[in-house]
C-alpha cells in the first residue's frame, strides 16, 4: 500500500449545531473534497476520517482514501453537552490503530493531521484535560483548531494547539471559506516531504481570526 | 327526483335536487381526499423504504472501468430504470430479477446524479412514478492533472530540471572491457506541479590517472529552501576531496594490499579504517563544514535550510579484485549488487523514522559528534567482482522497495534490475540498455526514471556503476 497522508475532522454535532450550521459545515466539506479530488498529490495519498462528537462521540468515517471517500449524512440531537474530551480520547485510539508506523516490514504514512472544530466548549472539561497530553503524544503533523460562531470559546483549544483560529459566524459563506484554507493546508501538507519540523500553514482567509 | 335523493330517501333523508347535487359533490369530493391521501401515504411509506435501503454507488476514475451494482427487492419495487447514465459514458443493466448494474467508462470527473425511478405493487394507471437521486462521483484520473512546470531560472541557486551523464571509460587491451557510470536525475512531479527546482543532485569521476571511480548522491530535504544547494555542495565537496586524496593513492593502495595478504586481519581491518576514514569520513565531514560555510554566506539562513541527505563511494579494480568504500547519511540506497553471486550487498544502513519523510541529514551536527558517529557510516569491502554498485535517492528506492526489508531482500534487487532492463510497457517507457560504452543508456535511464507510482513523486536519481 502507498503511504497515505492521514488527516482527521473533528466536527461539533452538538444541539447548537443543529440547521444551517451544521448544513454549512458538510457543504465546506464537499467542496474541500472536490478542491482535493483535483489535487493530484493529494487524490492519491490523503485519507479523511471524520468523528464528530456531542454528547455520543462517533467515528462516521473510519480512516478512507478520498477517492473512495462518500460523504455521510451528519445528524444533530435537539440539545445536549459537548463531549470533545470523549471526541480526543477516541481520535487518539483511532491513529493508534489507523496510521500505519514505519518499520523494517511496512512503509510508514506521513504524520496526521488534525481539524477539530467548535461552536461552543468542551462539556466534559475534566476528561478533556487528561487527553491533551495523549494528544500531544500522537505525533500530528499539526492541529488546527477552529471555534465558530458567537458562542465559541478559544481558551481550551489554546492548551491543545497554539494554531487556534475564529470565525464569526456559522454559516455557509464563511465555512466555505475555512474549509477551502483546510485544502490548502492539507496540501500543504503534502508537499512537505521529509519536513521533520512543524507544518507552515498558509495564511488564513479574511473571515478566520487568529487567536493570539 | 335524482340517484341521490331516492338513496337519502331510503334512510328517511328529505332533500331538496339540489342539496342532492350538492351533497353529492361534498361526498365525492371527501372520499377522493381520503383516497388521494392514502395513496400518498402508500408512496411515502414505499419512498421510505426505499431511501433506507440506502443504495450507495462507490466512487469510479475518468476512462476507467467502472461498474456498480444493487438490487431492489420485489416485494417493495416492481419495475425501475436509471436515467443519466449515457451522458456520463455508462450503461445499466436490469436483470429479470430486480438485480441493477451500472458499468461503463466514466467520461468526465465531478459529482453527479443519476436519477433512479421504480413503480411498486398496487399502483394505478397514470399515478406518476417515483424517483430518487443517486449521487455518483468520477474522480478525475491523477496522471491528467500534473503540471510541469518549469523552474524559474532567476531563482537562487537555480539547477536544471533534469539531468543525466554517462562517464565511459574504454576497454583497453591490457585491461579489457572496464566497468561506465551512468546516472540520472529527474525533478519530481511534485516539484514540477509548482515550478519548483530539483533538490537532488549527483556528480561522478572517473580520475583516468588512478583509475579510481568516485560517486555521490544527495537528496535535499524537500522541506528546506535551499537544500538543492545543500546536495550540490555536498556532492562537489566529496568528490572533489576525494579527488585530490586519490590523486597520489600509492600508499593507500599499498594498505588496501596489505589488508587483502594479512594474516593478521584485525590489525590490518584497523590500519585501513584509519586511512577510509581520513579520505571518506573527511570528505563527508568537509561537505558538513562547506553547508555551514554557505549558510554563513548567505543572508538570513541557517544550516538547516541546505538540509540534504549524502551517499558517495570510491571504487577501484586491483588484480585481486575491486575495492570499493562508501559513506552514507540519510534515506535512500546503496547497495553492491552480484547476480552471479545472488547477493545483494546495502553499503550501510538507511535512516527511516517511523513516519514517512523522517530521515536523518548531513547537516545535523550529531552525525559527526565523535569519531564512531562517523565510523558507523564508513563501509568498505573487497569483491572478486560485481555486476552493479547503484546509489539511488528515496524518489527510486521509495517506489521500488518500500521497506528496509525489501532493500536487504536479493530477489528485490534482481527484480529491480529487471526493471531497469526491461522497463515499464504498461506506460510505455522502454528499459535501460547496460552493455558496456553505450553512452545512449543516459537518456534511456533519465526517461525511466519517469515511472508512475502512486503518492511517490518526490525527485528521484540514481547512478550505476556497472
Amino acid at each position: 500500500m502507498a503511504r497515505r497522508l492521514p488527516v482527521y475532522l473533528l466536527i461539533d454535532t452538538s444541539g447548537s449545531m443543529k440547521g444551517e450550521p451544521i448544513e454549512s459545515v458538510k457543504v465546506g466539506i464537499e467542496a474541500m473534497l472536490s478542491t482535493l479530488r483535483n489535487d493530484p498529490y493529494a487524490l492519491e495519498t490523503v485519507s479523511i476520517s471524520i468523528i464528530t462528537y456531542d454528547k455520543d462521540v462517533n467515528q462516521l468515517i473510519p480512516l478512507t482514501p478520498i477517492d473512495d471517500l462518500q460523504m455521510p449524512e451528519i445528524s444533530t440531537p435537539d440539545s445536549g453537552p459537548t463531549h470533545m474530551g470523549a471526541a480526543l480520547e477516541m481520535l487518539c485510539e483511532k491513529v493508534d490503530k489507523e496510521v500505519n508506523k514505519g518499520s523494517k516490514e511496512q512503509k510508514g504514512d506521513w504524520m496526521p493531521l488534525l481539524f477539530l472544530m467548535t461552536d461552543g466548549k468542551p462539556s466534559d472539561i475534566q476528561a478533556f484535560n487528561n487527553v491533551i497530553p495523549k494528544v500531544k503524544n500522537s505525533n500530528f503533523a499539526t492541529i488546527v483548531c477552529c471555534a465558530a460562531g458567537p458562542k465559541a470559546k478559544t481558551e481550551e483549544l489554546r492548551l491543545l494547539s497554539d494554531k487556534v483560529y475564529q470565525i464569526d459566524t456559522l454559516d455557509s459563506a464563511s465555512l466555505m471559506k475555512f474549509f477551502k484554507w483546510v485544502s490548502g493546508i492539507i496540501g500543504e501538507g503534502n508537499k512537505s516531504m521529509g519536513a521533520t519540523e512543524e507544518l507552515v500553514l498558509p495564511p488564513p482567509p479574511e473571515e478566520v481570526n487568529v487567536v493570539i | 327526483m335524482s340517484l341521490v335523493t331516492t338513496l337519502l330517501e331510503q334512510c328517511g333523508i328529505q332533500a331538496s335536487l339540489a342539496q342532492g347535487d350538492d351533497f353529492q359533490k361534498w361526498l365525492i369530493n371527501e372520499a377522493w381526499n381520503k383516497y388521494k391521501d392514502s395513496r400518498m401515504n402508500k408512496r411515502i411509506v414505499i419512498e421510505n423504504q426505499v431511501k433506507d435501503l440506502n443504495i450507495k454507488l462507490s466512487n469510479g476514475t475518468v476512462r476507467k472501468d467502472y461498474t456498480a451494482s444493487f438490487s431492489l427487492s420485489k416485494d417493495v419495487v416492481t419495475d425501475f430504470w436509471i436515467d443519466g447514465c449515457d451522458q456520463l459514458g455508462l450503461k445499466c443493466d436490469i436483470s429479470e430479477e430486480n438485480e441493477c448494474t451500472i458499468s461503463g467508462k466514466p467520461s468526465q470527473p465531478g459529482d453527479f446524479k443519476l436519477k433512479l425511478s421504480y413503480k411498486y405493487d398496487g399502483m394505478i394507471d397514470g399515478e406518476e412514478p417515483l424517483s430518487i437521486e443517486l449521487p455518483i462521483a468520477f474522480n478525475p484520473n491523477p496522471r491528467s492533472l500534473w503540471k510541469d512546470i518549469p523552474t524559474d531560472k532567476n531563482v537562487i541557486f537555480y539547477k536544471d530540471d533534469c539531468v543525466c551523464e554517462y562517464v565511459k571509460v574504454e576497454e583497453k587491451e591490457e585491461t579489457g572491457p572496464r566497468k561506465d557510470i551512468v546516472a540520472a536525475s529527474q525533478r519530481g512531479r511534485s516539484h514540477a506541479q509548482e515550478g519548483k527546482a530539483r533538490d537532488d543532485h549527483f556528480k561522478l569521476v572517473h580520475c583516468e590517472d588512478s583509475d579510481w571511480y568516485i560517486i555521490a548522491v544527495a537528496d535535499g530535504a524537500g522541506s528546506a529552501k535551499y537544500s538543492r544547494k545543500g546536495s550540490e555542495i555536498a556532492c562537489e565537496t566529496v568528490v572533489a576531496h576525494c579527488l585530490e586524496k586519490l590523486k597520489d593513492s600509492a600508499a593507500f593502495e599499498e594498505k588496501i594490499r596489505a589488508y587483502k595478504n594479512a594474516e593478521d586481519e584485525e590489525t590490518a581491518r584497523k590500519q585501513m579504517a584509519n586511512i577510509i576514514y581520513d579520505i571518506i569520513g573527511n570528505a563527508a565531514f568537509k561537505a558538513h563544514k562547506a553547508i555551514n560555510e554557505a549558510s554563513k554566506a548567505n543572508e538570513n539562513s541557517k544550516p538547516k535550510d541546505f538540509a540534504t541527505t549524502l551517499m558517495f563511494a570510491i571504487c577501484k579494480k586491483f588484480d585481486f579484485g575491486w575495492f570499493i568504500a562508501s559513506y552514507w547519511v540519510g534515506d535512500g540506497a546503496m547497495c553492491l549488487y552480484n547476480e552471479k553471486k545472488g547477493t545483494s550487498k546495502l553499503l550501510g544502513i538507511p535512516d527511516e523514522g517511523e513516519y514517512s519523510g523522517q530521515t536523518r541529514f548531513l547537516t545535523m551536527p550529531e552525525i559527526f559528534k565523535d569519531a564512531t558517529a562517523v565510523f558507523e557510516r564508513l563501509r568498505f569491502s573487497i569483491e572478486d567482482d560485481f555486476t552493479s554498485l547503484m546509489l539511488m535517492t528515496d524518489g527510486v528506492s521509495d517506489p521500488m522497495f518500500e521497506t528496509e526489508n525489501n532493500l536487504n531482500d536479493f530477489e528485490k534487487w534482481k527484480e529491480f534490475w529487471n526493471k531497469l532492463k526491461t522497463g515499464f510497457a504498461e506506460d510505455e517507457i522502454g528499459g535501460v540498455d547496460l552493455s558496456d560504452d553505450n553512452e545512449e543508456s543516459k537518456t534511456q535511464l533519465l526517461k525511466w526514471l519517469s515511472f508512475w507510482s502512486p503518492g511517490n513523486h518526490d525527485d528521484r536519481t540514481i547512478a550505476i556503476l556497472y
